[in-house]
């Protein structure tokens, strides 16, 4: 079983609703800071690209990576990936040196001042949503379709289909992380 | 305004890789002194190699955001069998640094009255051991940023390579701080002259391949450095006083010794040493995803 994300960048209309639901799911609403991003205390973040070829939006997020440098370098197994394929933390195990932040390419976590633990996709209430066998949050509230979650090995998972039906970009490629968070780009 | 990163602090772990490097060649200098029969300042040195160390720890400990959990946490992966030996250098750093403070505290307790250390500290193979060790703890403060490919300007071999010589250059400025003898300052000066060469050409190096690589948040890094928010600094600091000032005055100093000169040759490389890794970790850049 591999679980992925997919995100439709064709379909995605910016509205803010599956980062805003991260942070009442997973953070209680909490309106504190999030001084990694400079961002608030959600596991999603914007970048947006004005002046370039095109104007562009990208939803970043942990992309719970095959080949995850966080897991590699985590020096006490903090970070590991499950048997779901998911990429995960046992706080219990973290001595916050915050490794995995500077070994991620994607930048995909921030430090949670409070608890000194480095946070991510997916936070502890999306977690147990999945074990629940519910859809992480980010894609239940999404008005626009734009999302889906799945098993990438089961060919008859909503996300197997979409994915076979589409033009698909995983980011930074080239860093061989083998990325399981897949950017739509067209049908 | 390049966005720098700001997850490890440059001013904690800067430090800390300054130390251990120190440290780490430090106790190789140590053992070549031994080895050449230099009996002058070998105490002072062996407490240069422990002091730095335990100094390195406590900047290191500073940053961690949950450093109350770290016994434990590390107990746990030990005995639980996910304490990444021989996966992370973070895992191989610990295991390094500790195994150096204990092997640094029994030289330095050796040369302070601990009279039955003797017979172990002075073996052949305890030097050799030391050795190896700080050549290690010295790769290892290398090897920790540049094992980090989230941030591509580090993710390269030169900066081991580059931390080792840096860090040779501080073990030879500390020993012509320490050492008076003129055949050991000769030497010295003769090392430091080929070492400072070889950090230039390193630093070079380093800023050259990220300005021209395929790497944009390494180019932005390496302009940030040469000419933007960071290059007064690294000019100044690292390139001009730390490595071309004692380079110069090594220069003069190859042909007549002079203690004042030395000293000031010293301390800048020292401080030199130190701003480098400051400033390589502060042009930290992450890369842009799209």
């Amino acid at each position: 079983m591999r679980l992925a994300h997919l995100w439709d960048q064709s379909r995605c209309v910016a509205c803010g609703a599956c980062i805003a639901a991260c942070n009442a799911a997973n953070y209680r609403s909490s309106t504190g800071e999030n001084k990694t991003w400079g961002w608030l205390r959600s596991n999603i973040k914007r970048i947006t690209v004005e002046r370039g070829i095109r104007p562009m939006l990208l939803l970043v997020q942990c992309q719970h990576c095959d080949n995850a440098p966080c897991v590699t370098v985590c020096p006490t197994g903090a970070s590991y990936k499950d048997a779901d394929g998911l990429v995960k933390i046992k706080p219990e195990l973290c001595i916050g040196c915050k490794y995995c932040m500077v070994a991620c390419p994607y930048e995909a976590r921030w430090l949670d001042k409070e608890t000194g633990l480095p946070m991510k996709c997916m936070g502890e209430e999306c977690v147990s949503r999945v074990k629940a066998g519910l859809r992480p949050v980010c894609v239940e509230v999404c008005p626009a379709g734009a999302r889906a979650f799945g098993d990438i090995d089961d060919p008859m998972s909503e996300i197997s289909r979409r994915l076979a039906r589409s033009r698909y970009v995983r980011l930074l490629e080239e860093k061989g992380t083998s990325p399981k968070y897949f950017v739509v780009v067209g049908p | 305004m390049t966005a720098f990163q700001h997850i490890w602090d440059p001013w904690l772990i800067g430090p800390f890789l300054w130390l251990a490097g120190i440290s780490g060649m430090t106790a190789v200098a140590y053992v070549l002194l031994k080895w050449s029969g230099v009996e002058e300042k070998r105490r002072e040195l062996s407490w240069v190699t422990f002091i730095s160390l335990a100094l390195a720890l406590v900047f290191v400990v500073a940053d961690l955001s949950r450093p109350w959990n770290m016994p434990s946490a590390i107990m746990s992966a030990v005995f639980g069998g996910t304490f990444g030996w021989t996966r992370s250098w973070m895992a191989v750093g610990i295991v390094l640094l500790l195994v150096m403070l204990v092997l640094a505290l029994l030289v330095a307790l050796r040369h302070t009255g601990a009279g039955a250390l003797r017979p172990l500290v002075d073996a052949r193979w305890y030097d050799a051991l030391l050795l190896l060790m700080g050549v290690a703890v010295t790769i290892y403060s290398g090897f920790l940023i540049a094992a980090a490919p989230g941030v591509p300007f580090w993710n390269t071999a030169l900066i081991p390579v580059l931390w080792i010589i840096s860090a040779s250059v501080c073990a030879t400025a500390v020993v012509k701080l320490l050492v008076h003898s003129e055949a050991v300052s000769k030497v010295a000066t003769r090392y430091s002259l080929a070492l400072d060469a070889a950090e230039l050409l390193a630093v070079f190096a380093l800023i050259n391949l990220a300005l021209y690589g395929g790497s944009r948040a390494a180019r932005a890094s390496a302009e940030a450095l040469a000419y933007g928010e960071l290059a007064a600094p690294f000019w100044i600091g690292v390139v001009a006083l730390g490595i071309l000032a004692p380079l110069f005055i090594g220069l003069y100093l190859a042909k007549r010794e002079n203690k004042y000169l030395a000293t000031t040759a010293a301390v800048l490389a020292l401080i030199g040493a130190l701003l480098l890794r400051v400033l390589v970790l502060q042009a930290g850049v992450f890369e842009m995803p799209i």
